[in-house]
Parts: C-alpha cells; structure tokens; sequence
C-alpha cells in the first residue's frame, strides 16, 4: 500500500507564505480529514500533496519516493486527485468522463481495454450511476454530478485518494451519501482517503484521523475524540463550541456554537447619517 | 457502450456528408470562373486532353488555388480547435489571439519597405512575402506566450494577452498602412481581410506536407486534450505534464495558422465557427470533434472562395471577407439557440 507523508513543507503563492514548516503523515488505509477555517490552507496543502501546486521548499514523500522525482503518470497510477468543483465540458457523457480515470494504465490513445471497460462498468455501479452512462454530465443534479467525479477518481484504481471538499454544494442527504460512498471504498477496497470537508460533524463521523490546522499550522491531530474538543474549536475556529456524543454513532459532534468575538454593534446613529 | 457507437455512426454519416459536398463544390468550381469551362471540357483537360487555355485556365491557376483552400480552411479550423482545447476559452481562435495580425504586421512592412523595388521580382515576391506572414505568425505567438508566462501559463491570462498583442499590431498596421500609396494600400486592404493568393503549385508543394502533417499530429494529441478540457487540476491528477503539453499544442496551433495564414492572408472567424459547429454536431471527443472540424473547414473555404470568385465576377470578393459574411450571421443563430 502507498504512503504518503511531508518533510517541513513550506507553501505559498508569489510572496505570501501560507504553510510553514507543515510535517504531515497520512495513515494508510484510514480516511484523513483536514479541517480548519476559510484561507487556513487546507487546500493549498491538498493541493501540493497532489503536486498540482508546487511547494517552496520541503518534500512531499509518496510511498517513500520524493514526489517531485516521480514521473507524473506513475503517481497517477498510485494516487488520485479530485479538486474542488471540477467542470466538465458540455456533452461530455458520464462514461466517457469515467473512462478518462483510465488514462494513467493506457497508451497515448485512450483506447480502452476489455479490463478498462470492466472497471469503468464497476465505477458506475459502485456510485449508482449505471443508469446514467449515456446522459451529459452537465444535465446531472449537483450530487449525480460530483459522483460521476468520484467514479472517475476511483476509475483510476488507486491506493490513495485525494478529494477537496467533495461535499460543497451538496444538500444534507447528498453530502451523507456521498462520504458513505467514500467509507465504504476504505473499509471494503482499504484505500486510503485524505479531504478537506468543513462540516466538522461530517469529520468527526467518518474520519479515523482528523488534522486540524489554523493559518497554515497543525493546531491538533488524532482521533475525532482528541480534536474535536471546545480547546481546539476555539483556536481553530474562534468559536465557543458544545460537544457532545452522537447517540448513533458515539462521535463527537459539535452540537452548537457561538463566536467568541461578537459581531460589531450596527451603529444606527452612523447609518442615520450616511 | 452503445451511445458511443451511435455517435461514431452519426460521425460517419456526418463526415461522409461532408466530403460530398466538398467534391460538389469542387466540380462547381471547376467549372466556373471569369473564364468558364464546360463539364465536358473540365474532364478532358483533366484527363490531359483538353485546349491548351483550358489547361492553363484549368491545371495551373484554378486548382492550385482551390487545394490551396482546402488546406488552408482544414489548417485554420484545426488551429482554433486546438486553441480552443488547451485554453479552455470558445472565443480562442488564431485571430483573436493575434496571430493573424501578427502576420498581417509583417505583410505590410513587407509591402511597405520591398514591393515598390520588387514589383516585377514575382516568383521571389510571392514566396517571401508568405515567409514574412509566417515569421510574423511566430513571432507574435512568442510575445504572447512571453508576456502571458508567470510560472506556467494561465489560459485566461493567455487571452487576454493575446487580445492586447492584437490590437497592438492591428494599430501598428493601420500607421503603415495610412503611409502607402494607394496601390500597395489595396494590396495591403486585400491580404489583410484574408485572400488565397499564392495560386501555384510550388505553393501546394510546400504547405501540403506542413499541414497534412501537422493535423494528424493534433489527432494524436486527442486524447490529451480531452483530459486537458477537464481543466489544470484534474488533467495534472490524471497523470498529464500540463504545461508541457500545452506548448507542444500551442506550438502545432501556431504553425498550422502561421502556414495557413502565409498562403490566405487574414481569414478571420474560420478558426473560431469551425470548430463550434464540429463540437455542436458531435461533441466535445477530440477523436470526433477534430477530423470533423478539418473537413469543415475545407468545405467552408472552398465555398466560400467559389462565391468569392464568382459572385461579382469579374471582381474578387476576398474569400475572408465572404467568410465572415456567411459565418457571422450563423454563428450568432448558434449562440441565440444555445441556453
């Protein structure tokens, strides 16, 4: 199975250091969730774990080898990478997006092989697409969509799968179905799953180990029950948080919150006058 | 899968529809011109047995020519294809991307410094002028590319370059321009709105290998571009050298609107509606979309230069100009149609 871990990352863009010094090791077989505020960096981090962006300085480790050194197709064949709201071309058909998770295991043609076709077949039945082979992924409702995604990602027959925000725009039983989908490809296939979610209940629930980072910085990492406490949420965060136990699932979940910093008073007087 | 198949089957029927309608309008134009030759005749002097004017009339002006378009319009439209494809924008065409006026640029610096001592050098005229629109071509897909490039290239930052070389040379051109004596204006005024002009075998000779080579290299590339379509990020997941990739598929963009643009002048909006009405009639599959595209935009061309020739014989309407004509009218029903 694949490894994949950081040695003193540092990441950026132009001048602006956004992730210093970040020593990062991703369990094999477990489902990693990174968590932490808008701009923190997470998906800058995912990002450079993906080598789609490249870090300033530091290495990032794939099953020992600098990644930087490794020909892109050959991590293609061991990690898969799905960034946040991908679009796909009209017309496209869900088959055919699919089939392009195939590309890292093919010649420069694309022809697809009787075992490429095999798999595919399977991808589609796995996120309940079977049906929706031949329809454009543009016509497909937001959840259909973002499956038809993950069945491309998970078409690439990898180890590793890296998803950024795989739930965004999702309503609440899609978001479930979803990361249900995700937790059934690491229990039954072992594949190891790093993403960045912000619904921390989602994180909590499905996730063996959670990192959660404040700009740029691991604050905490370990199980739900380690980071999901009022301490961390308040650093991470900036919120007042109350934890309690999930009755279903013996999570922790996060059952309400306020802002420690209170909104600024609307001063009427000024309003008033502008 | 079967809707596969039912695309590679209307594909087919698509592309075969087309290739009649070429060879229809190839026949047609054959036999039309200022001088106009009979059916009968056309297969006689074709076959090597016709008058000596008809074979001249016939074998070395008119069919020179209409390979010449047929090359051209098959190289223009790939290029916008391509272009299309690696910047992941449907406006991208060798003309809005400066490429043409960047030939155009070097045309009229060449009209303006050399015609006026070279008006009878023909034979030397016509084949440096040519190289001249292609070093422009070049140069001004260099200058894009230099000043769009911060650490990789960013397609829409790649545009809108592109759109400010442009302009640049387009003003650049009207200074020179405004400079000319009224004659070498018209020539000018003439190339610039795109016009199949270097009516010669020799001409064939040298653009035929470039961009019968260089578009089944973009074949080639099809799958590449269909991954590189699903954006940076996925495209590099998938295991694609993006930036790599992309200017290797720049470059074959570049050259084939360089050659095309050397022997047609500035053809505007055959790169653009091409590739558009291919992608609407079968979708975004490169393997498809591409051979689809090429034939297009031969057919297109031919026609448009037939009408071009003929329409208000015994003067010649710039093929460019008839293009745009046709091309606009229909592009803007397209994009009215579409949601």
């Amino acid at each position: 199975m694949v490894s994949l871990s950081t040695e003193n990352l540092q990441i950026g863009y132009g001048d602006k250091i956004i992730v210093e010094n970040l020593n990062l090791h991703i369990k094999k077989g477990e489902i990693t969730t990174i968590i932490g505020a808008n701009g923190c960096g997470k998906s800058t981090i995912l990002k450079t774990l993906a080598r789609v962006h490249a870090a300033k300085s530091g290495i990032v480790y794939l099953d020992g080898k600098m990644i930087h050194k490794v020909p892109t197709k050959e991590i293609a064949r061991k990690m898969a990478v799905l960034p946040q709201s991908p679009e796909a071309p009209n017309g496209l058909t869900v088959y055919e997006l699919i089939s392009f998770g195939r590309s890292p295991h093919q010649s420069g043609f694309g022809r697809l092989t009787d075992n490429d076709r095999q798999v595919i077949e399977w991808a589609l039945e796995v996120t309940g697409l079977g049906q929706f082979a031949d329809h454009p992924v543009d016509a497909l409702s937001g959840g259909q969509r973002q499956r038809a995604w993950i069945a491309m990602a998970i078409a690439q027959e990898t180890d590793l799968l890296l998803l950024d925000e795989p739930t965004t725009y999702l309503d609440m039983a899609h978001q479930l179905e979803i990361l249900q989908l995700l937790e059934k490809l690491n229990k039954e296939q072992s594949r190891t799953i790093v993403m960045v979610i912000h619904d921390l209940n989602h994180a909590s629930r499905f996730s063996h180990h959670m990192v959660a980072l404040s700009k740029g910085t691991i604050i905490k990492e370990g199980t739900a029950d380690e980071v999901m406490t009022p301490d961390v949420l308040k650093t991470v965060f900036q919120i007042d948080a109350e934890i309690v136990k999930d009755p279903r699932t013996k999570k922790p979940v996060c059952l309400c919150y306020d802002l420690i910093e209170k909104v600024p008073e609307l001063d009427n007087r000024k309003i008033m006058n502008f | 899968m079967h809707q596969s198949k039912a695309k590679q089957k209307k594909f087919i029927v698509l592309i075969s529809l087309l290739f009649i309608l070429t060879i229809i309008t190839f026949i047609i134009s054959l036999n039309l011109g200022v001088v106009r030759i009979a059916p009968i005749d056309v297969f006689k002097t074709l076959m090597g047995q016709g008058t000596a004017r008809d074979q001249l009339v016939l074998i070395d002006f008119r069919l020179p020519r209409m390979v010449l378009a047929l090359l051209i319009g098959a190289g223009l439209a790939v290029s916008g294809a391509i272009l299309q494809g690696v910047t992941k924008n449907e406006l991208a065409d060798p003309g809005i991307l400066g490429i043409n006026t960047g030939a155009g640029f070097m045309v009229i610096l060449f009209i303006y410094f050399f015609q006026g001592s070279m008006n009878s050098v023909s034979t030397l005229g016509i084949f440096l002028m040519p190289l001249f629109a292609l070093v422009g071509a070049v140069l001004a897909a260099f200058l894009i590319y230099l000043l769009a490039w911060k650490k990789g290239i960013d397609p829409v930052r790649l545009i809108l370059v592109g759109i400010g070389v442009n302009s640049g040379f387009g003003a650049a051109i009207v200074i020179f321009q405004l400079k000319m004596n009224p004659q070498d204006f018209m020539q000018a005024a003439v190339w610039l709105s795109g016009d199949i002009w270097g009516t010669n075998w020799k001409f064939v000779a040298i653009l035929a290998p470039l961009i019968l080579l260089l578009i089944p290299f973009a074949l080639y590339k099809a799958h590449i571009l269909n991954i590189m379509n699903l954006g940076d990020q996925v495209a590099t997941g998938l295991g694609i050298h993006v930036e790599k990739e992309r200017r290797i598929l720049l470059l074959a963009a570049v050259a084939l609107a360089g050659f095309s643009v050397a022997a047609g002048g500035g053809i505007a909006f055959l790169g653009l509606v091409a590739p558009h009405i291919a992608k609407r009639l079968i979708g975004p599959k490169h393997q498809l979309f591409l051979p689809l595209t090429a034939v297009l935009g031969s057919f297109v061309l031919l026609l448009a230069d037939t009408i071009g020739k003929n329409l208000l014989a015994p003067t010649q309407i710039p093929v460019g100009i008839v293009v745009a004509i046709f091309s606009a009218p229909y592009f803007i029903f397209l994009l009215m149609k579409a949601k």
